[in-house]
């Protein structure tokens, strides 16, 4: 195993107004690189992070019109082009008769773009993460709430962020290696 | 908690002397429009016509269907213990008291026409079984084998008893409601929410058989051979969607103006806005259903009623088939992208938007569902279809119902609390999150 190198520093907080305070500070200090781990959902807390509405949907739609024009095509190619055959006295093609293939690849289509979206914007698979380095890190789904800044942001200074997450309230500041 | 609730008392002292006057106002633009629609009714039935009798039962089935929405989604909301919907649901038990008076509304259009000149098949034709029926083979009624058999169903005195069934579930239903709830705020008991749980239960079965059949009786009896079991779910859809806009445009008007300040919030929107976008696809759902089956069975004695809407009898379009697209386009499609996205749930000024934009297009969907009716002439089809023509009595009609159903919800909000104040799930509803 290569040499461990500073991967982030991470501060824990106990009490949820002194870290929801402390959140709001660390998007207003302009870091972008950051996360935080709470033992419950804490309301509000996207906003005071700044971070804005999810990617998903937009591959939710993407999924969505691909999967209508791929009905649209196959029922028009089997039906109207490749093997014309009369049923039931309809057209060839038409929008109605084929409209719950269209409809069903819309929705089938649909639901793999939400899939594929929600795994992609959440860096999906993943086998490890380097804040499991940390050894307490199980205490952020029990007491413990964690503000982490990564070193790959480009504010990052470990000196100057270490002292900087000590002023905005952090009870203990760690630097994790991985 | 105790804070809201004295700002609740407050604000309703405050605010009851304006909503009086809103309320009186709606009263008697009600019952002007209702004195006026009543005149063109009279005039139209001594003539033997029924047009005006179409205005009336479009507003009806429009009105109608907004507060058979509130029904369903107070008892909706109560089977699924929704907390984000207390707030909301006072609302809707006021708008409740508007039923006595839509059963009152019923009865001339029903019973005028076995009054006036002679005329009770200018509206239903099998009301008449001398009505002699539109086509190549003409015939009355009363010799017609697709009456007859259904005769012992769609006959004028079962007709009445049903339509006595009906409101005595929506006017039950809504008081019971109201009673318990209503009753809560001054001597809290939770055997009061308790008694509505178990009343919706019931209820919601009551409520869909009502709606069903009092759509089939109202509505499809209108072209008594055509016949659709899609008919009372489409019904169903349009009430759905016309009592989601309904309450999104009055709680919002109330949120800002009026007596839900501080109370209703963007949350609630979000809320509601989302109900409206799933039974907007639930609409298109059950109307391209009904359209579809008939349409790959191919039946004629089912096909005539999507014909009527989309030709003249030399085959070329007539003015429904622009308000058919006008509905998939317009009553669908916008309104499905529409609030598809995040933000026009929770921008108030949008939300309103696009519901005030659901409201009139569902008022042209009860065009379509009832305006388009056979009548006699020279073609090769022995018929033509009255086509897609408003006139001054549809929005007498409209404004005259609507009046009256403003001015009952008015008068009960003036009178009750605006929040149910010791539900148990009030405060959950005032902190309702997303």
């Amino acid at each position: 195993m290569s040499a461990k190198s500073t991967y982030a520093l991470l501060a824990t907080f106990s009490k949820t107004p002194e870290f929801f305070q402390a959140t709001a500070k660390v998007r207003d200090a302009g870091f972008k690189k950051w996360d935080v781990f709470t033992p419950f959902p804490v309301h509000g807390l996207d906003d005071q992070m700044g971070v804005g509405r999810s990617k998903v949907p937009i591959f939710t739609l993407c999924g969505g019109v691909f999967g209508f024009c791929l009905g649209t095509l196959i029922t028009w190619y089997m039906n109207g082009f490749d093997y014309p055959l009369i049923v039931g006295g309809k057209p060839f093609w038409s929008p109605v008769f084929p409209f719950p293939v269209m409809y069903e690849l819309t929705i089938l289509n649909a639901a793999f773009g939400t899939l594929l979206g929600m795994f992609t914007m959440n860096l999906l698979p993943r086998h490890n993460h380097p804040l499991f380095e940390y050894e307490d890190f199980l205490k952020s789904s029990d007491d413990t709430f964690f503000i982490v800044i990564e070193k790959a942001d480009p504010q990052f200074d470990l000196d100057k962020t270490k002292a900087f997450l000590t002023e905005i309230g952090a009870e203990e500041v760690h630097v994790v290696e991985a | 908690m105790s804070a809201n609730a004295s700002t609740a008392s407050t604000s309703v002292a405050a605010s009851s002397g304006g909503k009086k006057d809103y309320s009186m106002i709606a009263l008697i633009i009600g019952v002007i429009g209702i004195a006026i629609a009543l005149i063109g009714l009279v005039m139209d039935l001594t003539h033997g016509e029924g047009r005006v009798g179409q205005s009336w039962l479009i507003a009806y089935g429009f009105w109608m269907a907004m507060l058979i929405g509130m029904l369903f989604l107070t008892q909706l909301t109560y089977l699924f213990d929704a907390g984000w919907a207390v707030v909301v649901r006072r609302q809707w038990e006021n708008a409740f008291a508007a039923f006595p008076w839509m059963a009152l509304i019923l009865v001339p259009v029903v019973a005028l026409p076995f009054f006036v000149s002679d005329s009770s098949g200018a509206i239903w034709e099998w009301m008449d079984p001398s009505f002699v029926l539109p086509g190549i083979h003409a015939t009355t009624v009363g010799n017609d084998a697709l009456y007859i058999a259904k005769e012992k169903f769609l006959n004028v005195p079962f007709f009445i008893v049903r339509l006595v069934i009906y409101f005595a579930v929506f006017c039950g239903l809504g008081s019971l409601l109201r009673k318990h709830s209503i009753q809560n705020d001054a001597q809290p008991d939770a055997n009061n929410w308790l008694a509505c749980r178990k009343i919706s239960a019931i209820g919601i079965y009551l409520t869909a058989f009502a709606t069903t059949f009092m759509a089939f009786d109202l509505f499809m009896s209108l072209s008594y051979h055509w016949f659709s079991t899609m008919y009372g779910v489409w019904f169903f859809a349009a009430s759905m969607r016309a009592g989601l806009a309904g309450t999104v445009i009055l709680c919002n008007l109330a949120g800002t103006k009026g007596w839900l300040q501080g109370f209703y919030n963007k949350h609630h929107n979000y809320f509601l806005g989302c109900l409206c976008l799933a039974f907007t696809v639930f609409w298109a759902y059950i109307s391209f259903s009904q359209y579809f089956l008939i349409y790959n069975a191919n039946i004629p004695e089912e096909t005539f009623w999507f014909n009527i809407r989309e030709m003249n009898a030399d085959g070329s379009k007539n003015s429904w088939w622009w308000v058919s697209m006008a509905l998939i386009f317009g009553h669908f499609l916008i309104p499905f992208l529409v609030l598809l996205f995040y933000k026009t749930k929770v921008i108030r000024n949008r939300l309103m938007g696009i519901c005030g934009w659901i409201l009139a297009f569902t008022l042209l969907d009860m065009y379509w569902n009832i305006l388009p009716k056979q009548e006699a002439d020279d073609s090769v089809l022995g018929y033509y279809v009255q086509q897609f023509i408003p006139n001054v009595w549809d929005i007498a009609a409209l404004v005259g119902i609507g009046g009256i159903v403003i001015w009952a919800t008015l008068r009960s909000a003036a009178k009750h609390k605006p929040i149910p104040l010791n539900d148990p799930r009030i405060k959950e509803s005032l902190h309702a999150h997303q």
